[in-house]
């Protein structure tokens, strides 16, 4: 008991220097152990982060993306390649979408901790440019890069630089049910006033929506609105001029506007579902595939999307068709470039591991296979004409004469088309309104 | 005190001293503060080091990169001010702000009202009012994404519930494209929002109500009032503590938008749903639009800005509350 006072007042030492803590020391150490914390994030960043190292003697190439049609073919080409290559495993990551996937992407760049090899979306060039990625051209030599379709090696070179290749060639066209068509006794139209007239037969026989498409997000109209400029124009360079407001032009010009005034046109003569400009993705495809529309305006991404969600008859029984032209015998200009290709990290520890890669999954046949697998269009003439799906196939016989381009890389120009194209749509904005909104739009976004 | 007194206290055994009122309590006292304060520190350290880790340092970060522009990569460029002064320019932020002022103002009325008048409703004796107050929570269980997606498919114009029941009832004439009509779309939204919400904040009205001493309505009853005049002047006065809460947190959450508007809309038709979360997201991480460049600079200033019309907003309800409970 005699000893309860003092072991009291010595509890000793610990209790002394534990009551010495001050709120100053108490915030420094805090600050220090967020400092270390924070610190040993970032260290480890460089070792494990998204791009792979080759610490136990492998090299680990991590590849990002969104291509989720590509998921179930991964496998057996991965099991392929580390046969031939056992040093190299291939650790694919793939993103549900790409509003999904940019920010992660984003977010691994700025870190600097981006993956060996990553689907760059529409920022290839303005990556390359800051030394992101490498230029593909001199790593993998022209006559690889030759084989692309131009408009796909387009969306990704800056002059003589080439920062990423397609994996996936795309052309919009106009999906249809031929069930449909023939209650509604009309053939597929081969101008826009032969989709118009066959509209109000198709409401008038059948009680139907003509034409799916889907206005929310935005730049899916901006996909049915820039091949009506080129359409407008006949000229295929037109778009990026705008695109770049080089040239003398302005989206609040003749074609763009002509473009704008064959959307109301259509938009005016119920072409399209009710309320076109709010509907979906998935709202579109399920208006088509539950037969509730005659047509779907889409790319050729749609085709292993509808085998996934609809039933196997209307798999067989759907058709494409070409792009009404702005008059007859006009072209059929529609949409012919994907956005889906492939950059690798110009700081991965892995570039040679990673090029050896590309060139294993581009060689002619596996590639073939691949796209034949996932059912989407292959980004190389070659492999494009061994198509094994019959509409896949179809479409990508028009790319080279019939497409056109309607990827904007300029800043600000996406959004400003897609949005105006979605007043048209949506009957809010006049053609003259929507011209002047565009270019307003875009030039605020450039000197903002 | 006398030598002898001061002698006398000396031969205390140490027990006594520690428990005396004289020297021993105070000393005690302080030294179990200080053991408390300093073992406290430690218990606290986990918490404040994973606050400066994910909240201080990039709020701060944050602060620095408004003054900035950056694309997401490479070196920032410092531009002082200029983002800030440019949102006053820009004609979609100017959209966005007025979008989150009226989304905000109207779930936070109408939410507190109808939680109110619901959670006093129920509190009677009602047949299957259990199931009634389980059915208006069920909302608040689930995610904004999955209300935002069902409440899509409620509103789609060509094969939706809503406009097909319209329909059916023979009102074709407001049976509309709810989602892209600029005058249709902000209220649509509010409502999936308000149907979200309501039930969790009638549960918090509900509990408080139970606080509620009986003999306040008994008297009111005995005074004349009505029900609503219970409700006027019993109720609501002894809840005001309660709804400052949830007028606060209304207010927090309007501000902060971005699943629902993000699910249902993106932002469109042409900005007419866009929120000041969606619009600054849009800009840093291309929202769903493929061909948008990130400005992380200016978005990280909308952010900035949100942050400060938050605190803002806050602190004068909170101000208004105390003055109110002060009269």
């Amino acid at each position: 008991m005699s000893s309860a006072g003092p072991s009291d007042n010595s509890a000793g030492p610990s209790v002394n220097a534990a009551s010495s803590v001050s709120r100053r020391k108490f915030l420094g150490a805090a600050g220090l152990s967020a400092a270390a914390v924070g610190l040993a994030a970032c260290s480890s960043g460089g070792g494990t982060g998204a791009s792979g190292g080759k610490s136990t003697g492998k090299a680990t190439l991590n590849m990002w993306s969104w291509y989720t049609e590509d998921q179930p073919v991964w496998a057996s080409v991965i099991d392929e390649f580390h046969a031939k290559y056992p040093n190299i495993q291939v650790v694919p990551r793939t993103f549900g979408s790409l509003a999904d996937y940019s920010p992660a992407l984003e977010a691994a760049v700025s870190a600097g901790s981006a993956p060996d090899i990553f689907a760059p979306a529409t920022l290839a060039i303005s990556y390359g440019k800051a030394g992101i990625v490498l230029d593909l051209k001199s790593q993998l030599g022209s006559s690889f890069i030759n084989e692309f379709f131009p408009s796909i090696n387009q969306e990704y070179a800056d002059g003589d630089k080439q920062y990423a290749i397609g994996w996936e060639a795309q052309m919009f066209r106009i999906f249809y049910n031929p069930d449909i068509l023939k209650k509604a006794k009309v053939d597929f139209p081969e101008t826009w006033d032969d989709l118009i007239t066959a509209s109000a037969q198709i409401r008038s026989k059948t009680g139907l929506a003509p034409v799916a498409l889907n206005g929310n997000p935005s730049n899916n109209v901006a996909d049915f609105y820039l091949p009506l400029v080129t359409q407008a124009s006949n000229n295929p360079n037109l778009v990026y001029q705008l695109d770049n407001l080089s040239n003398g032009t302005s989206w609040n010009s003749q074609y763009p506007v002509e473009a704008f005034q064959m959307m109301q046109k259509l938009q005016q003569n119920q072409v399209f579902e009710s309320g076109a400009d709010a509907v979906t993705y998935d709202e579109a495809l399920a208006l088509f595939y539950t037969q509730k529309s005659a047509m779907l305006f889409f790319g050729s991404f749609i085709v292993p999307g509808l085998l996934t969600s609809a039933s196997p008859a209307f798999n067989k029984l759907y058709k494409v068709g070409m792009t009404p032209s702005w008059t007859s015998g006009a072209r059929h200009w529609g949409a012919n470039q994907a956005g889906a290709g492939w950059s690798v990290n110009a700081q991965s520890p892995n570039v040679d591991a990673a090029l050896e890669w590309l060139k294993f999954i581009y060689e002619p046949s596996r590639y073939a296979t691949i796209m034949q697998k996932s059912s989407s269009m292959a980004a190389t003439m070659t492999a494009a004409a061994e198509g094994s799906n019959p509409i896949v196939k179809e479409m990508a016989s028009w790319i080279t004469d019939n497409g056109c381009n309607h990827i904007l890389f300029g800043v600000g120009s996406e959004t400003a088309v897609g949005n105006a194209a979605a007043g048209v749509l949506g009957g809010k904005l006049t053609p003259t309104a929507a011209a002047a909104q565009t270019q307003s739009a875009v030039e605020t976004a450039r000197h903002a | 005190m006398s030598a002898p007194v001061q002698a006398a206290a000396g031969q205390l055994t140490p027990r006594r001293r520690a428990a005396g009122p004289g020297g021993g309590r105070p000393r005690a006292g302080v030294s179990g503060r200080a053991r408390g304060q300093g073992i406290g520190y430690y218990f606290i350290l986990p918490a404040v080091v994973l606050f400066l880790v994910f909240i201080g340092y990039p709020l701060v970060r944050s602060i620095y990169q408004s003054f900035t522009e950056w694309p997401g990569f490479g070196p920032s460029k410092y531009v002082g001010l200029q983002n800030f002064t440019a949102m006053f320019h820009d004609p979609v932020f100017i959209t966005a702000l007025v979008n989150t002022i009226e989304f905000t103002a109207v779930t936070t009325i109408v939410s507190t009202f109808v939680a109110m008048v619901l959670a006093a409703v129920l509190r009677a004796k009602w047949l299957f009012g259990t199931v009634f107050r389980v059915a208006i929570f069920v909302p608040a269980l689930l995610s904004l994404v999955v209300s935002g997606t069902v409440w899509g498919l409620i509103y789609e114009p060509n094969f939706g519930i809503l406009d097909s029941f319209l329909n059916a009832v023979g009102l074709h004439s407001i049976a509309i494209s709810w989602l892209s009509d600029s005058g249709t779309v902000l209220p649509a939204l509010i409502v999936v929002a308000i149907w979200q919400s309501v039930g969790f904040y009638m549960l918090i009205f509900y509990a408080a109500l139970h606080d509620i001493d009986p003999e306040l309505y008994e008297a009111a009853q005995l005074d004349g009032a009505s029900v609503v005049g219970q409700f006027r002047y019993v109720t609501v006065p002894m809840l005001r503590t309660v709804t400052s809460i949830i007028v606060t947190l209304n207010l927090i959450n309007g501000m902060k938008i971005f699943d629902i508007i993000y699910v249902m809309t993106g932002g469109g038709p042409d900005n007419a749903s866009q929120s000041l979360t969606t619009y600054l997201y849009s800009l840093a991480f291309g929202g769903q639009v493929a061909g948008a460049i990130p400005a992380i600079g200016y978005a990280t200033a909308i952010g900035v800005m949100v942050l400060l019309l938050a605190i803002i907003i806050v602190a004068a309800q909170l101000a208004i509350g105390a003055r109110r409970r002060l009269t």
